[in-house]
């Protein structure tokens, strides 16, 4: 009876830093019930560190059946070397069927050296999962070619079907206080010394943060015509609590570093949200931006192409339209 | 195989007991009108505190206290409650010395509380002992509680 | 110091085109660079080896094709470069291709003070190849490095990671991906390229060479499989507002309350 809940189940890592910014997990959590109670399995988070109690307690109020923790002074850090360790053993005591991870810079680091300790196979970035209710397999969707193609990835004949997936695809479970979850402690057993020693860590200035994990993306286009106006897409950015990306032709006009340049030549970005402003709509920058999950455009030109992929299209002067949006937004947030 | 330790957990409050996270726990019997007990019962969520139920004895089986809900109900033996300090700690003194923490770390979205003690049952034996941030219970005890032991006890006694 | 980097060759994005029929990619007129981020790792070794001493050697995996990619890498400089090819090798995922390359690193004498990769590729993008040789080969692994410092029998790096900008110190053996930001890309001299094809050899070592079995390699030694290849749903166009700028606020302001961007508006207090 105890095997049975552990072994067979859909497991999640709990990657807990950055929380509660960071919800990726509660993604996965959610995502992997809902593929959990097609198979009749549970669903298992799974938690490393030192004092891990709070997020042992977050999983279970946003959907975990189970947490299984490993708490240790020596899982303080997230190293690689010790997480596979631990992970990698516990796994092959349950068996888990399904190993989920979020496409974070540690989860995607960190799990193919565990898929290939586990002599498995690993999908990356993932915006789609889906599971066969007669062969149990996991069906894994994942942009290839900077998202002009999505492949269809199996696990067949391996276990854990491992995967990370693409923070902001999933919609976490509320939080839920009356939840209970069960909670196992497995013996950690011995870790690895530690070869990758950490001297300094600071946060991020703002601009180096990796245009790629912004849930909200504003980028910004030469039809903005000046400076200042681009500018504004600065402040838009920060009362959404987003970024700011540009096209080659702003880039080029000197309105944006190259680090903010979007496209074939730039970065392909995969926000919740993106505003597209002053931006006509050429393929060498579409391919950058088309895996966003809403685009909401606003453009001059009624007959912009750009307008095509929009969810959300606005025809107007970004002149007069930024301004009132940046007013109403102060009021708001 | 791996060994492992199990409990179930409430997300919204639990205590720390032999390393592990349960809602709710009692140790002897709280029904018992002499013995030894502690209970420490399950928090619902809404609640701001836990509600922690014992009779106290020193070393040699002779009561000291009883605590009934977190208040002092006898105190044979002169305990005095100190006024809590920081926050949500409730710290009992015999002679002098602590005899009872118990301190409720708040997280973003629940509890999580910590008790510090030493105690011993009628017999004199050790029943209680905090071993580094959790405390640790030998013999008889109930080491999940899901619903509020006040509660259930009445209509189905604790085994 | 001795280095080793792994580079492969990719189509040149903006030249990839699909065949939507087929779900296929169009291989006809597609250019095939070194991995952009390959480069990277292939200009930083340089430059360590212009401080450190030693040689830098470039390995791929892939068709015959890919010795142009490592020509390239011995016109910029390389000392030494292995083609690993063989007909078994195709269709390798990320646990058997990294497999191949560990082998092959086994293989080179002196064994490697440092292993460079990318962080990811431009085609499959899964930045796995460079942790799993680091497996392989039982080596330490920084990934998504910008900085590289020497001091002494370990090296000082830098690299962003979830919001945070770590600097961490790795024991020598080790493996590094790197990312963009580590060092400018250089020009090609002028003749470098024809003049690596005609001085310089490249090493071709095939599964034998490498004493590896054919379940190991390839299509045989892939724990997954890509069922099929599809292209994003079109995005169908949504509305389209036209009208006076509030309106258009308006219309913003309500979809960023749908996607629970921005709380609802509070009731009338």
């Amino acid at each position: 009876m105890k095997k049975n809940r552990l072994s067979d189940s859909i497991w999640v890592f709990g990657d807990y830093r950055n929380y509660f910014q960071n919800r990726v997990t509660l993604q996965l959590i959610a995502k992997g019930k809902e593929l959990a109670k097609e198979l009749d399995k549970q669903l298992i988070a799974v938690v490393l560190g030192d004092q891990v109690h709070q997020y042992a307690m977050e999983y279970v109020a946003h959907g975990a059946d189970v947490v299984v923790a490993g708490e240790d002074p020596g899982l303080m850090e997230y190293q690689v070397d010790t997480y596979t360790a631990v992970l990698a053993r516990w796994v092959e005591a349950f068996k888990p069927q399904i190993l989920l991870a979020g496409a974070t810079s540690f989860g995607r680091e960190f799990f193919p050296r565990l898929a290939k300790r586990l002599h498995t196979g690993l999908s990356a970035d993932c915006v789609a999962l889906d599971v066969e209710k007669d062969t149990g397999l996991l069906v894994q969707t994942t942009p290839s070619f900077g998202g002009e193609l999505l492949a269809e990835v199996v696990t067949p004949d391996h276990k854990p079907q491992m995967a990370t997936v693409h923070p902001g695809i999933f919609r976490e479970l509320p939080h839920d206080p009356d939840a209970f979850g069960c909670i196992i402690y497995p013996e950690i057993g011995p870790l690895p010394e530690i070869r990758v020693k950490r001297m300094r860590t600071r946060p991020q200035q703002t601009h180096d943060i990796r245009l790629e994990d912004a849930a909200v993306v504003v980028a910004g286009g030469i039809g903005l015509g000046s400076k200042e106006l681009f500018g504004m897409l600065s402040e838009l950015a920060d009362l959404l609590g987003g970024d700011v990306g540009a096209t080659r032709p702003a880039v080029y006009a000197g309105w944006a570093e190259e680090e903010r340049l979007l496209g074939q030549t730039g970065k392909n970005v995969r926000p919740k949200l993106l505003i597209s402003v002053g931006t006509s709509g050429a393929l060498q920058y579409t391919t950058g931006i088309q895996g966003a999950e809403t685009i909401i455009a606003i453009n001059r030109d009624p007959n912009a192409p750009f307008f095509k992929i929009a969810d959300l299209g606005l025809v107007g002067d970004a002149v007069t339209v930024l301004p009132l949006l940046l007013d109403a937004l102060r009021k708001r947030v | 195989m791996i060994r492992y330790q199990e409990s179930t957990i409430s997300a919204y409050h639990n205590y720390l007991v032999n390393d592990t996270l349960t809602p709710g726990f009692s140790v002897g019997d709280p029904d018992s009108q002499e013995g030894f007990f502690f209970l420490a019962d399950m928090v619902q969520s809404g609640e701001p505190a836990p509600r922690i139920s014992a009779r106290i004895l020193d070393d040699h089986g002779v009561p000291l206290v009883e605590l009934s809900e977190n208040e002092i109900r006898k105190n044979s033996g002169g305990c005095i409650r100190q006024p809590p300090s920081g926050g949500e700690s409730l710290i009992l003194l015999f002679s002098g010395a602590p005899l009872l923490e118990v301190n409720t770390r708040s997280f973003a979205n629940g509890y999580l509380t910590i008790i510090k003690a030493k105690l011993f049952d009628e017999n004199g034996e050790l029943r209680m002992e905090s071993q580094g941030k959790s405390i640790r219970v030998y013999g008889d005890a109930n080491l999940t509680l899901c619903t509020p032991f006040a509660s259930s006890h009445k209509s189905s006694p604790p085994k | 110091m001795e280095i080793v980097v792994c580079i492969k060759q990719v189509p040149d994005v903006p030249t990839v085109r699909m065949d939507r029929e087929r779900m296929t990619i169009i291989r006809e007129g597609v250019e095939s660079v070194i991995n952009p981020l390959d480069y990277i790792a292939l200009e930083a070794a340089l430059e360590l080896r212009q401080k450190a001493g030693g040689h830098v050697c470039i390995i791929t995996m892939g068709p015959v094709q890919s010795e142009v990619a490592l020509r390239e890498a011995l016109a910029v400089g390389a000392d030494q470069a292995i083609l690993l090819t063989d007909p078994d090798f195709a269709g390798a995922d990320t646990l058997a291709t990294s497999h191949v390359l560990a082998r092959a690193i086994q293989k080179i004498e002196p064994f490697p003070d440092l292993i460079l990769c990318g962080m990811q590729t431009t085609d499959s993008d899964t930045g796995h190849v460079g942790p799993q040789i680091a497996e392989e080969l039982g080596l330490p692994q920084v990934c998504g490095v910008n900085e590289i410092h020497r001091e002494g029998k370990f090296l000082v790096v830098k690299r962003l990671s979830d919001g945070f900008v770590d600097t961490v110190k790795v024991t020598l053996p080790t493996l590094l991906t790197v990312t963009k930001g580590l060092c400018p890309v250089r020009d090609l001299p002028l003749g470098a390229l024809e003049a690596a094809f005609s001085t310089k050899d490249v090493l071709e070592w095939n599964m034998t060479d490498l004493d590896l079995k054919k379940e190991e390699v390839g299509f045989a030694g892939s724990a997954t499989q890509v069922r099929r290849l599809r292209t994003p749903p079109p995005r169908g166009s949504g509305d389209i507002i036209e009208g006076p700028p509030d309106v258009l606020v308006g219309h913003l302001l309500r979809r960023l309350e749908a996607l629970s961007i921005l709380d609802e508006e509070d009731e009338k207090k």
